[in-house]
């Protein structure tokens, strides 16, 4: 099951709230303001490397270009819309508002 | 009973809107006998603690709508064990008979519904 989070991890429990149920392997798209946890901050990267040793986390492109977000974590891998419609296509979806 | 869906509710009752249209989601899709779980997790078990008086705030009950969906059909209630401990709750101070659940059996009944409605 694809589990999407569409909030910043700073303001929100949602990226938290879903690695607590999603199990090992499950993938994590970040998109909107979700895409804040792709990138390297002081206060997210630590625990942001330890969600991909057990998840494949993907982030759509667009929404880090709009915000500027250049520098993202290794291992993260930045998707275009089409590759939402694929991951949507192969996954059932828990989107985690 | 046809299809399958999971209501996954994640937000305290009265802050915001959630709650209120989550039940009424809940109200709609019973309606066309879908096999519903309704999964309580985070600030969503808020919603079904008892005693509850949305009247000293001029709104609508909410949590004792919950016990009232039986008669739609709707009886798998489902409520996070970390959720509820972390907010000093137990099963007892529910408006439902609502089953205990793991994060990993959450996992599992979001899984085997396949779809999932996020309130």
């Amino acid at each position: 099951m694809l589990y999407t989070i569409n909030k910043s991890p700073f303001t929100t429990n949602h990226l938290e709230s879903a690695l607590r149920f999603a199990p090992s392997g499950a993938p994590i798209l970040l998109y909107e303001d979700g895409v804040y946890a792709a990138v390297e901050a002081p206060m997210m990267a630590a625990a942001m490397r330890d969600t991909l040793a057990d998840h494949p986390v993907y982030a759509l492109d667009a929404d880090l270009e709009a915000r500027g977000l250049t520098r993202v974590l290794e291992g993260i891998e930045v998707i275009d819309y089409d590759g939402f419609v694929e991951l949507v296509e192969q996954h059932d979806v828990a989107p985690w508002l | 009973m046809g299809d399958k869906v999971a209501i996954i509710m994640r937000k305290a009752p009265y802050g915001s809107v959630y709650t209120a249209e989550g039940f009424r989601t809940i109200m709609g899709v019973a309606v066309f006998e879908l096999d519903i779980s309704v999964v309580f997790a985070d600030d969503g078990v808020y919603a079904l603690v008892k005693d509850q008086r949305p009247d000293k705030l001029d709104m609508k009950p909410l949590g004792d709508g919950f016990p009232m969906l039986e008669d739609f059909g709707v009886s798998k209630f489902y409520v996070h064990d970390k959720s509820l401990a972390e907010r000093g709750l137990s099963a007892d101070d529910l408006v439902v008979p609502a089953q205990v659940v793991s994060s990993a059996e959450v996992a599992e009944i979001l899984e085997a519904n396949g779809k999932v409605l996020p309130f």
